[in-house]
């Protein structure tokens, strides 16, 4: 389908570019979570707390 | 080798049946979609708020069903029939099924449709949910039963055909595509149990007369038991397209053929123990099966974490066998010129935001900001909506070809269809997302309150709008894109130089695969556990607190009277029950 | 099964994302005291919210220093009472009920958000401390007046509020 310069097998590959994407990812994921739950939720108004018993 | 529809032309009969019925679907949903989101926006409004749910629940029953299920069983019955090298064991009994989905669909939508009609006593606007005591039309429960009915004879048909190749092949693992399709089929026999118990035992009999009221949080739980394995039904496809598709066209091989074996077995045992999650704000339901729960779902972001990863680096096995390098580099020698590659690798970066919304909706506690506002809308336009409809829409150009023996009509005009959909939708759902922040709910025809006023920190709720309008638009447009494609390509010529049907190589292949993997009775068992350890207590403890049939409380029919006072009358003279 | 030592480590990341998330949660609930809405409150026939001591009359009650407690009734396409009314720098708490179909009682732009189900009671504390106004809305799907369903809180200052029937 398409033309391949070379064949890469299974133990001459390190999927280095696949790791730099995923780990730029979980930060993107880790700090709009904290954004999401400590500001945009636990900074809202109103929020539902235990019964004053 | 050769393509799919010369090495099994009655199988791609059956296929192509499934693709049409499929996009059928597609075309009237996504025109139902334009209509709502001038709507709701006030773009356009030239039908009552009334309408708009009658509307609403077509499109989310055409689209999160009719569309996705049909397809689904045209690429399921390829990859049973290409990976074991063998045709279906008896067609009549695949088109029962096929017919049985198809009539199905039918019996459900024309008291969907009658709610458009002031004169014909019948309606089933009740939304894709159909909570109680919200009543719709019988024939719409008996429409969805049937249906449900005809997906799991299909599945019946690929275990049978997989069981003959097994008895023929005693030492051979299961090939990866037919692993793909069983795990999913056997969690959605799982799943599906708890709507077709909602609908026999209850909805259906009550909406005929013969129970006077039902348990609304009861039927609700049974709904979300299967509401939400549901969606990994249209995902696993989905991820069946990335694993077995992406690499290939991205001219390397499957990362790991074990891992691909791993993601299908969690989602087996995971997806239908949580559905609970859905019902984090429910009253009836006691907070400690809300949090066990909720760490079910979480685990089951294992899976698609390691999707994430496999799935790119088989991306990237091909990238670099076409020279490419570099940490990011590598990205550029990616054919991003093909419309499958293309949209299939943009359905997956927007699973990747879905990942990060879904989260939200997950979080128990968080869910208080979000549930059942407008960023639920656009998680799962996100979802369903891009990660299984985008990639469903790229498989189909290559597939279309191949069941039909035709090229594609316009490949120019494909990349630009899927260009189109990730445009539109990165326009509407993000501003879907920002509007559920301030509060916008979903399922609402006229979101214009007279006492109050939505505030929104950054912008306002008119560019809110106005992204949500020009998104939808933009998707109608490449649904009428996509469409024209697949139609020309289906009038075209015959030729005679397609691609083999083929799917991805892989690096680390089957063998290195331990062969409890393929232990389906294993998995299966280990599931049943799970849903029973999830649900006996908050089923018992709901049946405790209300009964059976609820502790009280009408039913609000939308539903032909006549019909009913037949059954009642039946009913009263001994006839039945 | 051999696995690729970089998918390896993004396993054990992921694991430590799953876990942090749960933990997040969990932070919010023990630490922050945030409840879920629960089953502590008892079924009830939707048909004899009449009979009922606390909605036949759908009302804010004062039941203690600074506590108030809101009964309130969801229905086709209203809610009652309308406006809901309380003092700023009070805790009130809200029991919501249906006497149709499954509703829900949202508190726009604030956490306060719940489900209302026909048969039970919905109970959610808050704390109340500013003066203003906040809408109140259905955001489940009720029928064909759904998108009119709407209500209001009026959260008066200390000094000027008085209860209706109370000395």
């Amino acid at each position: 389908m398409t033309e391949l310069e070379r064949e890469i097998g299974h133990d001459e590959y390190d999927p280095i570019g696949t790791l730099a994407l995923i780990a730029v990812y979980s930060a993107i994921l880790v700090v709009m979570w904290l954004f999401m739950y400590f500001v945009e939720f636990l900074g809202n108004d109103l929020t539902v707390v235990g019964v004053i018993g | 080798m050769s393509a799919y529809v010369d090495q099994f032309p009655a199988e791609a009969r059956i296929v192509r049946a499934a693709f049409w019925s499929s996009f059928i679907a597609l075309g009237v949903g996504g025109l139902l979609g334009l209509v709502q989101v001038l709507h709701r926006t006030d773009v356009v409004r030239f039908m009552s708020g009334a309408d708009y749910y009658t509307v609403l629940t077509l499109h989310g029953v055409l689209l999160a069903i009719t569309f996705t299920i049909f397809f689904l069983v045209g690429i399921f019955t390829w990859a049973i029939t290409t990976s074991l090298d063998r045709g279906l064991e008896n067609l009549r009994f695949t088109w029962l099924w096929y017919g049985l989905m198809s009539v199905g669909t039918v019996l459900a939508a024309i008291p969907i449709l009658a709610g458009f009609v002031g004169s014909v006593d019948m309606s089933a606007s009740v939304l894709f949910t159909f909570y109680a005591p919200m009543q719709a039309h019988p024939l719409f429960y008996l429409g969805l039963t049937i249906f449900v009915v005809g997906t799991w004879l299909a599945g019946a048909d690929w275990f049978r055909t997989w069981l003959v190749w097994k008895r023929e092949h005693p030492d051979e693992r299961i090939p990866l595509p037919t692993f793909m399709v069983l795990t999913t089929m056997l969690f959605w026999y799982l799943s599906s149990l708890g709507v077709a118990l909602s609908i026999l035992l209850f909805l259906l009999p009550w909406s005929l007369g013969i129970w006077e009221q039902v348990n609304a949080l009861l039927t609700r739980t049974l709904f979300w038991y299967f509401g939400h394995a549901v969606v990994y039904f249209w995902l696993m496809p989905a991820y069946m397209m990335w694993y077995l598709m992406l690499p290939k066209i991205s001219g390397g091989k499957l990362f790991s053929d074990p891992l691909a074996r791993v993601v299908f077995v969690l989602f087996l045992i995971l997806s239908t123990p949580t559905g609970i999650h859905h019902q984090y704000l429910d009253p009836g339901i006691a907070e400690g099966f809300k949090f066990i729960v909720m760490t079910n779902t979480f685990f089951l972001l294992l899976p698609s974490l390691l999707t994430a990863f496999t799935v790119v680096a088989s991306m990237e096995h091909g990238a670099r066998q076409r020279g490419g390098t570099g940490y990011f580099g590598w990205l550029k020698a990616l054919p991003w010129r093909d419309p499958i590659f293309t949209g299939m690798a943009l359905a997956g970066l927007m699973f990747a935001a879905a990942g990060f919304s879904g989260m939200i909706n997950a979080g128990m506690n968080i869910n208080y900001l979000v549930h059942n506002t407008f960023w639920v809308v656009g998680h799962f336009h996100l979802t369903v909506g891009t990660a299984v409809a985008l990639t469903f829409m790229a498989a189909s150009y290559w597939f279309i070809p191949q069941v039909t023996g035709k090229r594609l009509w316009n490949k120019s005009v494909a990349l630009w269809q899927v260009l189109l959909w990730f445009v539109g939708m990165t326009f509407m759902s993000n501003a879907m997302h920002r509007a559920g922040l301030l509060g916008v709910p979903r399922r609402t025809a006229e979101p214009q309150y007279a006492g109050f006023e939505f505030e929104a920190g950054l912008g306002s709720v008119a560019e809110l709008d106005a992204q949500i309008a020009l998104g939808g638009t933009l998707l109608f447009v490449s649904v009428v894109l996509f469409l024209a494609n697949v139609v020309m390509t289906a009038v075209g010529d015959r030729i005679d130089d397609l691609p083999d049907n083929e799917y991805a190589d892989t690096l680390s292949g089957a063998d290195d695969a331990p062969l409890v993997l393929d232990n389906l009775k294993l998995w299966t068992a280990i599931a049943v556990v799970l849903v029973i350890l999830a649900y006996t207590l908050p089923l018992l403890s709901i049946i405790d607190r209300g009964g059976v049939f609820g502790p009280g409380g009408g039913a609000f029919p939308m539903v032909a009277e006549s019909l009913r006072l037949v059954v009642v009358a039946a009913v009263d003279a001994g006839v039945i029950g | 099964m051999n696995i690729h030592t970089y998918e390896k480590l993004w396993l054990a990341a992921a694991m430590v994302l799953i876990v942090g998330f749960i933990a997040t949660i969990t932070y919010g609930s023990v630490g922050v005291g945030v409840a879920m809405i629960d089953d502590s409150e008892a079924t009830l026939d939707p048909n004899d919210l009449g009979e009922d001591e606390r909605f036949a009359e759908p009302r804010v009650e004062h039941v203690g220093d600074n506590e108030y407690e809101a009964y309130v009734v969801a229905r086709q396409f209203i809610f009652q009472p309308n406006p809901i009314e309380v003092p700023a720098g009070s805790t009130v708490t809200f029991y919501v009920t249906s006497a149709d179909v499954i509703h829900s009682f949202s508190i726009v732009g604030t956490n306060a958000n719940t489900m209302v189900i026909p048969g039970e009671v919905a109970t959610m504390t808050v704390e109340i401390d500013e003066p203003g106004e906040y809408g109140i809305l259905c955001n489940e799907y009720c029928g064909a007046g759904h998108h009119d369903m709407e209500g209001l809180l009026i959260v008066h200052p200390e000094d000027e509020f008085d209860l209706e029937g109370e000395e």
